[in-house]
This record gives C-alpha cells, sequence and structure tokens, in this order.
C-alpha cells in the first residue's frame, strides 16, 4: 500500500467514525428533545389578560404534572408562549412565527374568539393540530377544519343554559349588553335565536358594547328606561366589571324588578370581588367549575397545584387548560408520534377522561364539529359581598337539573 | 327627562374631559408641540390614587392630591429631560423639533404604558368612591353618588386653574411665553421654569382627572387612551392654547356625546368626537375661542 492510500484510508476512516459519533450523538439529543406546544394567549391590553393568565398557569401546571411522569414518548413538554394582547393579527403572527420559526408540534391556549377565528384558518393551511383553549364561538367550529378541535364551552350551549333560566322565571322582557367580538356577538344572536324557538313571549334586545370602551351609562340610561325583567351582560373585564358597577349606579342592579344573568364565567376570575361589590350580588352567574363539581383524579391533581403556587381556588380556565395540554399528550401517546394526521386522526374518536369529564368529540358538521358537546356547566347566585365560590347558591349542574325554587331577590 | 340627563351626565363627563384639555392647551400653548403621553399622566393618577387607598389604606382626602402632586413631578421630569432639547441645545434642531417631539412624547407614551404593565401588571384596580351615597336621585333624574362628588370636585380644580392662568402672576407669565416665548425671556421672564410650571400643572390636572374616574373606569395601563385621543380633539375644538376653549369644549364634547349615544347610536359613542374634530378643521379651524393665525 502506498502512503498516499494509507492516508486516504486512515483519513476515510476517521470520517466514518466521526459520522457515527455525530449520528449517535444526535440520536441522542432526539431522544430529549422537548415536544414544543405553542401557545398564544392575552399578557397584555387591550385583550383579556386575567384570562390569558389562568389559561397559562393552567398549561403551567399540566405540563410540570406530565414531565414529572417522564413526559410522553420520554419526551419533556416545552410551552412556547406568544402574546396576541387579544388582537386577532397579533394572534396570526404569532400562530405564524410558532409553526414555522419554532417548529411546534400542536397549539392550543387561545381564548378569545376573535382571535382564535384568525388562528385557525393559518393551523388548517399548515396542517398543525388546534386544541382550542376557551373560544366560545360556534363560527369557529363552523370553519369545519380538521385541525381542530373544541375541548371547551361553546355559545350555543351557554345560550341554552340561560334560555333555561330565562324560561323557567318567566320573565317576559331580557335586555343584553354584549361586547363587539365574535364571542358577545355570536352569544347575544344565540340566545335570541333560542328564545324565539321556545316560544315564550319574551321581548328581547341586545346592545353591543365596545371592549376597549370605559363609559357605559347612555347605554345603561337606555336600560333603565326599558326596566326589563333580566339583564344578560355577556362581556370580559374590565369592560365588564365597569358595565356591572355602573348598572349599580344608575339603581338597574341589584334590584327586584331585574335579575342579573352573567354569561361569560366572570365571577371565577381572581379580581373579581377587589373590581366589583354590591354591583355582583344577587346576580346569576354562568361557569364551567363549582366546588362541588366532581373532579378527576388529573383535576383535583391540577386543583391542589394551583392553590400551593396562587392564592384563591383555581377558575375553570385553569381545568380547560389543562384538559387543553392533556388532549395533546394523549395524542402523542396513541399516534406514537407527532406526526400531525395521525394525532388528528386520533383525537376524531378519542375519548379522554379529562379534569371534570370524559372528552370526546363530535363529526356533525356545523357548530358542532369536533367539540365536546356535553361540556358540563354550572350556573350559581351570588348572594353576599365577598362571597367565595363554594358559598354560592347552585342553581344548575349536571345531575342536578335546574333549581330555580332557590333564588333570592333583594327587597328594594 | 333622559335628555335632561344625558345632558347633565355630559356635563359632568365634560368636567373631566376639560382637565385633561386645560394642561394640553397650555402645552401647546408655550410650545406649539403636541404631546402625546398626555393620557399616561391620566394613568398615573389613576393608578396613584387607587394603590394608594387601595394597598397602603391612604385616607382619600390625602390620596386625591398624592396624585395630583405624582402627575405634577412626572410632568416636571418629562419636561426637564425629555422637552427641553427642543428649545435650549439643539438650536440647529429647529427645522426638525415638531418631528422630534413627536417621536419623542409617542415613544415616551408606550415607555409609560409598558412599565406600569411590567410593574402595576396588566389587571384593572377600582379606585375607591369618594362618598358612600349610591346615588343622587332629583326627582326622575339620577346621577351616581361619586360620579357627582367627583365631577363637583374636579370642576372646582378646573376653575381654579383657570382662575390661576387668568389673574395670577404664574398665570400671566404663561400667557407671556405662550404670546412670545423671546419677547418674555427679554422681559426677564424665566422660560424654563415656566416650562416647568405648565407641565407640572398639565401633569398635575390629568392625574386628577385619572384618580377622579379611576372608581368608574378602573385604572389600568391603557386607561388614559381614549381620554388622552378625546383630549386632542378638544384643544382643536376649543383653540390651541385657550385655556377657557378647553374648558368649554369639554363640555361640548361631553354633552354632544352623551346625546348622540342616547339618541343616534352607542357603538359610534367614541367616533362622535372625531367627527367635530373634521368639521371643526373643516369649517373653523381656529377652533372656538383661538386665534387665526396671521403671516406677514
Amino acid at each position: 500500500m502506498s502512503t498516499h492510500d494509507h492516508m486516504r484510508r486512515t483519513g476515510l476512516g476517521g470520517l466514518a467514525i466521526a459520522l457515527l459519533a455525530l449520528g449517535s450523538g444526535g440520536v441522542a439529543a432526539q431522544d430529549q428533545e422537548p415536544i414544543r406546544v405553542g401557545v398564544t394567549l392575552t399578557q397584555s391590553p387591550p385583550g383579556s389578560v386575567i384570562q390569558g393568565t389562568e389559561v397559562l398557569r393552567g398549561l403551567e401546571i399540566a405540563r410540570d404534572l406530565f414531565n414529572e411522569q417522564g413526559g410522553v414518548l420520554d419526551r419533556p413538554f416545552e410551552l412556547i408562549v406568544e402574546d396576541t394582547q387579544g388582537i386577532p393579527e397579533r394572534g396570526r403572527a404569532a400562530v405564524e412565527k410558532l409553526i414555522t420559526s419554532d417548529k411546534v408540534v400542536a397549539l392550543t391556549g387561545e381564548h378569545q374568539s376573535s382571535v382564535c377565528l384568525a388562528e385557525i384558518g393559518l393551523a388548517a393551511r399548515h396542517n398543525v393540530p388546534f386544541i382550542n383553549t376557551n373560544c366560545w364561538s360556534d363560527d369557529i367550529r363552523k370553519e369545519g377544519h380538521p385541525q381542530v378541535f373544541s375541548p371547551n364551552m361553546y355559545n350555543s350551549r351557554v345560550a341554552t343554559a340561560m334560555a333555561e333560566v330565562i324560561q323557567g322565571l318567566g320573565v317576559d322582557s331580557v335586555f343584553a349588553l354584549a361586547e363587539n367580538t365574535d364571542w358577545g356577538i355570536g352569544q347575544a344572536e344565540a340566545l335570541d335565536e333560542l328564545l324565539e324557538q321556545t316560544g315564550a313571549d319574551i321581548d328581547y334586545q341586545y346592545e353591543l358594547l365596545d371592549r376597549e370602551a370605559r363609559d357605559f351609562t347612555p347605554v345603561i340610561q337606555g336600560v333603565r328606561g326599558e326596566n326589563p325583567s333580566l339583564v344578560a351582560l355577556i362581556m370580559l373585564p374590565p369592560a365588564a366589571y365597569v358595565a356591572l358597577n355602573q348598572l349599580n349606579e344608575q339603581g338597574v342592579l341589584p334590584s327586584e324588578d331585574t335579575w342579573l344573568f352573567e354569561g361569560g364565567g366572570l365571577f371565577s376570575y381572581p379580581d373579581f370581588w377587589e373590581n366589583v361589590r354590591e354591583a355582583a350580588q344577587y346576580g346569576i352567574y354562568f361557569d364551567l367549575y363549582h366546588t362541588d363539581m366532581a373532579l378527576s383524579d388529573l383535576g383535583a391533581q391540577v386543583r391542589e397545584e394551583y392553590m400551593q403556587r396562587h392564592d384563591g381556588t383555581p377558575s375553570r380556565l385553569v381545568f380547560q387548560a389543562a384538559d387543553s395540554l392533556l388532549l395533546i399528550k394523549e395524542a402523542i401517546a396513541n399516534a406514537g408520534s407527532t406526526d400531525p394526521d395521525a394525532m388528528i386522526e386520533w383525537l376524531q374518536q378519542a375519548e379522554v377522561p379529562g379534569t371534570r369529564g370524559t372528552i370526546t368529540f363530535s363529526d356533525e358538521p356545523g357548530p358542532l364539529f369536533q367539540q365536546w358537546v356535553d361540556t358540563p356547566y354550572v350556573t350559581y347566585q351570588v348572594t353576599e359581598l365577598d362571597q367565595k365560590l363554594e358559598e354560592t347558591t347552585l342553581i344548575s349542574a349536571p345531575d342536578l337539573g335546574v333549581q330555580l325554587d332557590q333564588l333570592r331577590q333583594p327587597k328594594n | 327627562m333622559l335628555t335632561l340627563e344625558a345632558i347633565l351626565l355630559g356635563l359632568i363627563m365634560g368636567v373631566f374631559y376639560g382637565l385633561m384639555a386645560f394642561g394640553l392647551t397650555l402645552i401647546f400653548g408655550i410650545l406649539k408641540v403636541v404631546y402625546f403621553a398626555h393620557g399616561e399622566s391620566f394613568m398615573i393618577g389613576a393608578f396613584t390614587y387607587s394603590l394608594l387607598a387601595l394597598w397602603l389604606g391612604v385616607p382619600l382626602w390625602l390620596a386625591i392630591p398624592s396624585a395630583i402632586v405624582v402627575g405634577g413631578v412626572v410632568g416636571v421630569i418629562v419636561e426637564r429631560l425629555l422637552i427641553r432639547p427642543l428649545y435650549e441645545k439643539f438650536g440647529d434642531w429647529q427645522a426638525m423639533r415638531d418631528e422630534y417631539a413627536i417621536i419623542v412624547t409617542f415613544g415616551l407614551s408606550l415607555f409609560l404604558v409598558n412599565l406600569a404593565n411590567q410593574v402595576f401588571g396588566p389587571y384593572p384596580f377600582r379606585g375607591p368612591d369618594l362618598t358612600d351615597v349610591a346615588r343622587f336621585e332629583f326627582g326622575p333624574l339620577i346621577v351616581g353618588g361619586h360620579r357627582l362628588a367627583a365631577a363637583v370636585l374636579g370642576g372646582a380644580v378646573l376653575i381654579g386653574a383657570y382662575l390661576f392662568i387668568q389673574h395670577s402672576f404664574g398665570g400671566k407669565q404663561i400667557r407671556a411665553v405662550a404670546q412670545n416665548r423671546f419677547g418674555a425671556s427679554i422681559a426677564g421672564i424665566d422660560t424654563r421654569m415656566v416650562s416647568m410650571l405648565v407641565f407640572a400643572l398639565a401633569g398635575g390636572l390629568a392625574a386628577l382627572s385619572g384618580a377622579l374616574l379611576a372608581p368608574l373606569f378602573h385604572a389600568s395601563p391603557d386607561v388614559g387612551v381614549l381620554p388622552a385621543l378625546k383630549s386632542f380633539v378638544i384643544v382643536v375644538l376649543g383653540g390651541m392654547g385657550s385655556p377657557i376653549g378647553s374648558l368649554v369644549g369639554g363640555l361640548i364634547l361631553g354633552v354632544l356625546e352623551s346625546l348622540g349615544a342616547l339618541y343616534i347610536s352607542y357603538t359610534y359613542r367614541d367616533t362622535y368626537a372625531f367627527a367635530i374634530l373634521i368639521l371643526v378643521l373643516l369649517l373653523r379651524p381656529q377652533g372656538l375661542f383661538g386665534e387665526r393665525a396671521r403671516e406677514v
């Protein structure tokens, strides 16, 4: 063998060894490479920051619990969070970045319908599973994207709950104050449709309010003039707090002549009592969680972990967020990979024990497409200042039906 | 009765608008530049009042003046650090001073909003009411207790500020500088002190407006954005640099918004101000009490 041949063989051998080493090192790194989950939510105004904060808390708790158990496919979860500010264009930009730059395997966390609607098209185009944490607008399901799964509440179900109570109370007039977003408009219209379907003679009207405005007095003057039997509030904080206080300021609520039905889960937010005082009393509140509600083992773990990390009891958003990450975990585990088609196919047939019930998805086209149809909900009445959730009076719940005889009104 | 109530509520809101616009028009009067961070003085006042009262238990009669003082101090700091270069150091930049003012004050606005977001968090804080009376009823007219009390206090301060500008020695100095800065300095007026005084006054009045509205609007990082936009409209409506114009303009805008929201559409409530802006600029660009610019 010539010197040249010897050097060539030595060089090739060394190169082969180097390539093998790199390859095995690369495989080892990939084993530990985290599973990146893209999270879009609101962390600064004008969107609902309190919602975004609760969702993030729920996702972080779920991530930590799942990672303690080894993650999925021996890989830990990593959350990559983008602040959308509750603005649809920001949501689109965030999703674009998460998919193309961060290469996330799934998206979740979104809690504002207008932003969801801007994001899901992009997720569908890139074939990335999108677990809708808290966007209630029925339009999201109507789009029919197979990548989008909704294990959360939806407008027509909330409207059904409202209509149940409204019919049961025998009211003859309803005035709804709704925020001018896809969620607010959708729920106000869904309630209108449902009340018509009941055939009851109920005078229903609604007014759309700008979520960034702070003075609703002219509208509330109109409400006072109409003197409705029930005011339905379909808004998020901080505008919702402002509206409630101004309803109180004008003498509309609380009142023995007028009920309040709050349809956005407002009471569960940690800053509720700091911002709303007497106005909140005797109101009927819609929610997805009550302390009397049965929780699964995971739900109980999430609740305990939340109470250790933060003040107070968790809101429904925490459980919804945990369920969102759970679905992603189960999809990956059962699909055996992060292949989106495999994940989507599995999710479509899934039955997943979540924090508050077994999650399944409908295949019916339209507003129930890939929606958890039987999402549990509760309604309860708040009767005292600074009342805690466990002290409120449960009016309706799964397995309880509707118990309107428990309701109380103030004596004027 | 609903109309009368709408007018009353509009006048009340007009007082708060006037507090905002008064300072802004003074700033424009002496420097001829637009101050884009004015809304953040409102925000600072709202937070100062709410958090002093809620977190530290400061009595309201102390929390309100504290908000004014904090707003005034911030105004002085802004003038000293950011605005003074406009008319002092960068004499060669005179051709670009308008652009400088816009960029600097706009950037300051963004900075303050995001700073508040980081320091206080994005959650709203409802400041305590000035009175325990929930509402006052005058026959069929209903006005919120705090709203009326705040308007009375704000109105008194606004009138006091106007009288200060019109009759006090400091006020005369401000008017002199507004008329002719160079001439005023020749006459022995310390124009730098006057500028600081104007920024202190503007910051303090805007902060007072924020403090008084904190129980109604809730303090949050972006709470000053809409009031600031409306104060720009009022400055144009009343006449740039005209204190009486800002007072009257504020009341007019408050009433027009209230009646428009009640009888036309609430949805467009915040656009009425901009419709007024367009009309004023088209029909009477000098505003109600301003003077037409003269060129020689």
